[in-house]
């Protein structure tokens, strides 16, 4: 078997993903030498089209022109991955989302003139098409990465384990940050994978890998009100921001529909 | 005779980013239309930051961009602070200085190696450059020094795109001196080759066409006092543009085109200008570090230079500066000490502005006694200088004329990559699309 074609697509987003996906300079040049790069604009001036065998999309749609091009990328990947939390649950742009502002409404307070401006509610890409894996995070986490290239070039499915980020937690024997310190920690209800990245360096966890397999968010909001102090808009937001609209983190948002 | 040539490009590489570019011209080699256009609906972070707590802001508008979060994430924080009063250490000063320049030596690394120095040597790609032995040393080289910016964004601030431990009031984790000063031993190692890099990118901008190629336009900077601005200072342009940078909303106007999602900006009074590197190197040029200046001097740099594709070669002096101020600010930092961060909540309304790698970054707004942000303005670099790339257009298209279409259409993208485009920044989009009458 040949090199797999790889392609990299962008959506809406901040490019922090693909950016990742070049920031493994030690051995960026070998797996340059395992795989076939056929389509990277932002790395590459010659892009040729597909099929392709792996594809990975960043970002989110937010708009009908890249819901058209979500689709072509489907028909010509054989595997499509979903790369980071743009394109796993919308991340940061599906704030709009819930911002209790109509899509108008929003395009009003950035621009003066809308009849050009083609805008619409941000979901991650399987809400439009079928999707074969998920890279998480935001960004996504470089070894998680280099697993599932690896798995693929293997023909293996990665072993990816979304139990809460408490567990890393524990591993490292970090100190609590919502018990002891009274941190509004999303670790509990969020998915593990990040080696618990910002808790180890006394950040709370913001939920940026979306929920964990055990995702328990009521529980968690009580906890943000009656032992954090936070307001019900204060616990709103915590939920609404990257991955609002999954299911799991909007139980945790409760009757409020919006901050 | 009239001849009619359409040459269509869907997307510009080697950008971060993607957008659209139409170029019309006549028969009579006049440019016709030149205007950047971008299709892809943005982000709306203006809209939905309204409403959200004054903490969230510096962590939502890093994610504007994935080359230059630092850059945003910095400006926003300044702007919050000053409107809720909040007082930073020294220390905390000086790590986010740290912070900005390690940004400053990624995306240096990687504009120049990356995303411009093909278009030079005439291959599609970094990629393809490493195919070839003789330049395999200096790819090598390249994908070292990126290494090592991302290595100190690493260590200040837990992984290489968003930042995990800069907030409000300072950070909630600092580095160990061992870390610091294992960069700093690192940072020597990479001067010379980024020493090299001045002069390897002189070579490439001199060659013909590029050397002749000149436009007067204003040059707008922040500028400091007594050090190279990067998250602070006065905006002053070559024009006589000297405010206090919570004013730029006063002077540097912004204005939606029709077919265009990115909004121009124009100097209050008068007209399109520029940011980034040149302009700083430009109007900063006695802060730079003494050898920045002295590689700037070797290779018979002088200022003021209004040549856009001399814009790779201000980078590379900015880059050998950047490693000698990242080597200063380890000394000068010592043995970094834990602070909480702490801060409360207070109504106020303030603007700020840093050095993105690419040019002025702003940001600003207003917030209220509970900490909910009223309004926020957001500023960045690509938008500003998106006019006066089209200016840029305007005016070399019709010197470049004899080129072959397909010559034409590289030389077009160049002057594209001169700006070091962040399209996620300025929101996105790029195509070229000329047509000749």
């Amino acid at each position: 078997m040949g090199k797999p074609k790889v392609a990299f697509f962008k959506l809406s987003s901040c490019a922090g993903c693909q950016l990742t996906a070049l920031n493994i300079e030690p051995i960026l040049l070998d797996v340059l030498g395992v795989v076939d790069i056929t389509y990277f604009v932002m790395a590459k001036r010659e892009n040729h089209g597909g099929p392709y065998d792996i594809g990975f999309v960043e970002g989110a749609v937010t708009s009908p022109r890249e819901l058209e091009e979500l689709k072509k990328i489907r028909e010509e990947c054989s595997v499509v991955v979903a790369m980071g939390t743009c394109a796993c649950f919308g991340g940061i742009p599906s704030i709009k989302n819930f911002c209790g502002m109509t899509q108008k409404e929003v395009e009003a307070k950035v621009y003066t003139e809308l009849w050009d401006i083609k805008s619409m509610p941000v979901y991650g890409i399987d809400y439009y098409i079928d999707v074969d894996y998920y890279l998480r995070g935001c960004p996504i986490d470089k070894n998680e990465y280099l697993i599932l290239i690896k798995s693929l070039l293997k023909g293996i499915n990665p072993l990816f384990r979304f139990h809460s980020v408490c567990n890393e937690c524990i591993l490292k024997e970090n100190v609590c940050l919502l018990i002891h310190k009274k941190k509004a920690c999303m670790g509990s209800v969020t998915a593990s994978g990040c080696g618990a990245l910002c808790p180890s360096l006394g950040r709370e966890c913001e939920g940026c890998r979306g929920p964990a397999s055990d995702c328990n968010a009521e529980s968690l909001a009580e906890v943000f009100m009656k032992d954090i102090g936070l307001s019900k808009a204060d616990v709103a937001r915590k939920f609404l921001k990257y991955a609002g609209n999954t299911p799991e983190f909007s139980k945790g948002v409760g009757h409020y529909e919006h901050y | 005779m009239s001849t009619t040539r359409n040459i269509r490009v869907d997307y510009i590489a080697r950008t971060e980013g993607d957008g659209a570019f139409d170029v019309l011209i006549d028969s009579n080699g006049i440019v016709k239309k030149a205007s950047w256009n971008v299709w892809e609906p943005p982000r709306f972070f203006e809209a939905f930051l309204i409403g959200r707590k004054a903490e969230e802001i510096p962590e939502f508008v890093q994610r504007i961009c994935g080359i230059c979060p630092h850059s945003h994430h910095i400006a926003s924080l300044r702007a919050i602070e000053r409107a809720m009063d909040v007082k930073v250490s020294n220390q905390t000063v000086l790590l986010r200085e740290l912070l900005h320049y390690s940004d400053w030596i990624m995306s240096h690394s990687l504009h120049i190696y990356y995303l411009a120095a093909p278009d030079f040597l005439g291959y599609e790609s970094v990629i393809a450059m490493a195919g070839n032995s003789d330049l395999l040393p200096i790819v090598e080289n390249a994908l070292k020094i990126k290494r090592l910016g991302n290595d100190m964004i690493v260590v200040l601030s837990g992984q290489e795109i968003q930042n995990k431990t800069s907030v409000i009031g300072g950070f909630t984790s600092v580095p160990s001196v061992t870390d610091l000063r294992k960069l700093q031993d690192q940072l020597k190692k990479m001067k010379e080759f980024a020493y090299d890099t001045v002069k390897l990118t002189n070579t490439l901008a001199s060659q013909s066409p590029y050397k002749d190629l000149s436009r007067r336009c204003e040059h707008v900077a922040l500028q400091d006092v007594g050090k190279y601005a990067i998250n602070e200072g006065r905006l002053v342009s070559t024009m006589g543009l000297d405010v206090p940078e919570w004013d730029y909303p006063k002077y540097m106007i912004e204005k939606h085109v029709p077919e265009c999602n990115c909004k121009h900006s124009i100097i209050k009074d008068r007209d399109s200008f520029l940011v980034g590197p040149l302009a700083r190197v430009n109007l900063n040029f006695n802060t730079l570090s003494i050898d920045a200046q002295k590689a700037a001097k070797e290779i018979g740099f002088t200022t003021p230079c209004y040549n856009p594709f001399m814009s790779i070669v201000a980078r590379s002096i900015e880059l050998v500066h950047a490693i000698d101020a990242s080597i200063a600010l380890i000394d000068e930092i010592g043995t970094p000490v834990f602070e909480r961060p702490r801060f409360s909540y207070k109504a106020g309304k303030s603007f700020a502005a840093t050095e993105a790698p690419r040019g002025t970054c702003c940001h600003g707004g207003q917030i209220d006694k509970y900490g909910v942000v009223k309004k926020w303005d957001i500023v960045a670099p690509t938008a500003r200088n998106v006019y006066n790339l089209n200016k840029d257009f305007e005016e070399f298209i019709p010197k470049l004329l004899d080129l072959s279409d397909e010559d034409l259409t590289l030389k077009c993208e160049v002057m594209i990559r001169n700006y070091d485009p962040c399209q996620s920044c300025a929101t996105h989009s790029l195509k070229v699309r000329l047509q000749r009458e």
